[in-house]
């Protein structure tokens, strides 16, 4: 006899059993994958540092919580470098080596249109990147895309529902940069411009990188405009703008988009980015009214995160809560299943990121608010309530 | 406002910034003039010049006029360490690798930004002020005026140089045939050192006084293109080239973003670079040689 008992012959019989159900049980729980192609390096580099913060930090609090479902979401990503072919090829290797890949973050309009294709065909994964660009918002064509806040052409619908009612008929000045960033909400302005009683009284575009702004200046003292509105820029060359209007002692408010909103890039600028306007989707990292996800970023990072942060942390929120929206009715997860899960997104409390609760109708959230900068406290103050473009 | 007002005060503008441009182009001049190198580097190098400003005016708190001469010869210091420990032992070589060298050089550049000052666009501590500059009736931007006549007082300097200073004629013979030069006495080597600390020196300076304009940013080298086109278009190797083309680029960027829109600038500008390469390839006043890579 071999001295092995019944006892010990079930125990052994129990821990195989449990040994070869193993890998299945691992399977099941597998981590989800977020892919991410972004620009760590290059023009657009500032932004994708502090979106890569906003995305890992939510993912951490995600998984503190229990992840989705009992998985732990993780982030995999690579430097772009802003570059199209690169972007590219991050996703296929990142595809290649994830198999779990349902979420994916891109850096560019030019990705995001290059990619759609493929993303189309494998039906695998959802995505949203730093573009905000208006055609993205087509849920025709850009089926499994979406952009966590307004598009750019929202933007400017935002900006100029605001000026209409601060100052009806104002007369304004478009000053776009010569890119297809800067082109992008140039027709559905004037369309909207109209429609609310505005009148666009000169159009400016500048060259892709341009410096020295004196002759725009003085197109700009001929239109004598009430605002002028900036897109395609983030700093360059706004605050020459600014100091040679102020020169030339116009008296028109500056105002711009999202990508030129964060404060710490007009901190070094001095007194004349005072009241400096413009659209912002999110809260800002200093913002005082009650939002305990904001609450939680300060005790993670005690140390101010740029408007980048905000747009990585709400994108990974909005595409874990599809995520797990689907799981919950027992679906998998293709992009077609977590697209519509998406879009059952309604007065979504996003913890205060974004001061109301927000839908997700098709491929965007309408939603921003109107910031002025104070030189004296070097913060963007609220000077408008939220503005949804879905009421 | 009367137009002929309006179209005095755009040439004004277009003149003030095409003297950076002239500057910037200086900086290629100079290098290429001693030592027959395209130094593609030169729109970094001017970068470089603009966070050295910033490091020592906002990050050291460094009075003004302390931190531009540091930040010139900071400027200087890396033209003198990319000659000695690269360019020169690339002689003999041939000049496409040269011209690689420079084009990585520039990436090498970009990234140790990157690296020390992060991503972010910046904005440097004014010294220029901020009244308002008005010739009689017409405005002109007080940083524009500024840099057109500190690009013009330091090219006028550069060609007194060249015609009276030994340094400058040593520079013009080493130019004219290294073997020659050589056997005056000129000592070569030193002739090639001094020319790229100068040439990355005025490449700082004009990053500085862009940097005033348009702030600091790891991409602010990409004026060094526009520079390179002025170059091409002024020749390669002619100081008062560069002075006239610069302007004359920056006349024609103000008249055509003016009068037909921001959009066609480049395309006018490239327009002539495409022009001049076709009729005149060594350019307006540089030497009638042309150097195939």
């Amino acid at each position: 006899m071999s001295g092995i008992t019944k006892r010990t012959l079930l125990a052994l019989a129990a821990s195989s059993a449990l040994a070869f159900s193993a890998p299945a049980f691992a399977q099941d729980k597998e981590d989800i994958v977020i892919g991410g192609s972004i620009p760590l390096t290059g023009v657009f580099a500032f932004a994708g540092v502090a979106i890569e913060a906003g995305i890992q930090d939510y993912l951490k609090i995600l998984n503190e919580q229990g992840g989705i479902d009992g998985r732990q979401v993780r982030l995999a990503y690579e430097d772009t470098g802003y570059q199209v072919d690169q972007s590219v090829a991050v996703f296929n290797k990142l595809t290649s080596q994830n198999e779990n890949m349902h979420l994916y973050y891109g850096d560019s309009t030019a990705f995001s249109r290059t990619i759609n294709p493929e993303l189309i065909r494998r039906n695998a994964m959802i995505m949203a990147g730093a573009s905000f660009a208006s055609e993205i918002n087509d849920p025709e064509n850009f089926p499994y895309q979406f952009i966590a806040g307004p598009d750019y052409s929202e933007m400017f619908s935002i900006l100029l529902e605001y000026i209409a009612k601060e100052k009806p008929g104002a007369r304004i000045v478009t000053v776009n940069s010569d890119s297809e960033f800067g082109r992008d909400p140039i027709e559905s302005t004037r369309a909207r411009a109209a429609e609310l009683g505005l009148e666009i009284v000169e159009e400016i575009i500048t060259p892709p990188g341009a410096v020295d702004v004196s002759t725009e200046v003085l197109k700009l003292r001929r239109a004598r405009p009430d605002y002028t509105l900036f897109h395609g820029y983030i700093l360059a060359p706004l605050p020459e703008f600014m100091t040679q209007a102020k020169q030339l002692g116009l008296e028109t408010k500056f105002m711009g988009t999202f990508w030129s909103m964060d404060s710490s890039i007009w901190a070094d600028v001095g007194e004349v980015a005072d009241g400096f306007m413009g659209v912002m989707p999110y809260r800002y990292y200093y913002d005082e009214e009650d939002a305990p996800m904001l609450d939680r970023i300060r005790q993670m990072r005690p140390e101010y995160q740029a408007t980048g942060y905000m747009q990585g942390f709400l994108t990974a929120m909005l595409m874990t809560e599809a995520a797990k929206r689907t799981l919950a009715a027992g679906n998998e997860l293709t992009a077609e299943n977590l697209k519509a899960s998406l879009n059952t997104i309604e007065d979504f409390d996003t913890g205060g990121i974004i001061g109301v609760p927000i839908s997700v109708p098709g491929n965007t959230v309408p939603v921003g608010r109107i910031y002025q900068y104070d030189a004296a406290d070097k913060r963007m103050e609220p000077v408008s309530d939220w503005i949804s473009l879905q009421e | 406002m009367s137009d002929l007002l309006f179209f005095i005060e755009v040439s004004l503008a277009g003149l003030g910034s095409g003297a950076l441009l002239s500057l910037t182009a200086l900086a290629f001049v100079l290098i290429y003039k001693a030592t027959r190198v395209i130094n593609l580097a030169v729109g970094e190098t001017l970068m470089m010049g603009g966070y050295f400003f910033f490091a020592l005016a906002a990050g050291m708190s460094l009075p003004v006029w302390v931190a531009i001469p540091l930040a010139i010869a900071g400027g200087g210091l890396i033209g003198a360490i990319v000659e000695r420990g690269i360019i020169r032992r690339m002689l003999g070589e041939s000049p496409i690798s040269v011209f690689m060298v420079t084009v990585g050089l520039g990436s090498v550049l970009v990234g140790l930004v990157e690296f020390i000052w992060g991503t972010d666009p910046r904005s440097l501590p004014d010294f220029m002020g901020s009244a308002p500059i008005f010739l009689g009736e017409v405005y002109v931007s007080r940083k524009i005026a500024i840099s057109f006549v500190v690009a013009a007082v330091v090219i006028a300097i550069f060609l007194i140089l060249f015609r009276y200073w030994r340094g400058g004629v040593a520079l013009r013979a080493t130019a004219t045939d290294q073997a020659a030069a050589y056997s005056c006495g000129i000592n070569v080597p030193g002739v090639f050192s001094l020319a790229w600390i100068i040439g990355c020196g005025t490449a700082a300076g004009a990053g500085m006084l862009l940097g005033q304009i348009g702030g600091i940013a790891p991409t602010m080298g990409a004026f060094g293109l526009s520079a390179l086109v002025v170059v091409i278009v002024g020749g390669l190797d002619s100081v008062a080239g560069a002075l006239i083309a610069g302007l004359f680029i920056g006349l024609v960027e103000a008249w055509t973003g003016t009068y037909l829109g921001g959009e066609y600038k480049l395309v006018f500008t490239f327009g002539i670079l495409i022009l001049m390469l076709m009729i005149r390839p060594y350019g307006l006043f540089g030497t009638t040689e042309i150097e195939r890579l």
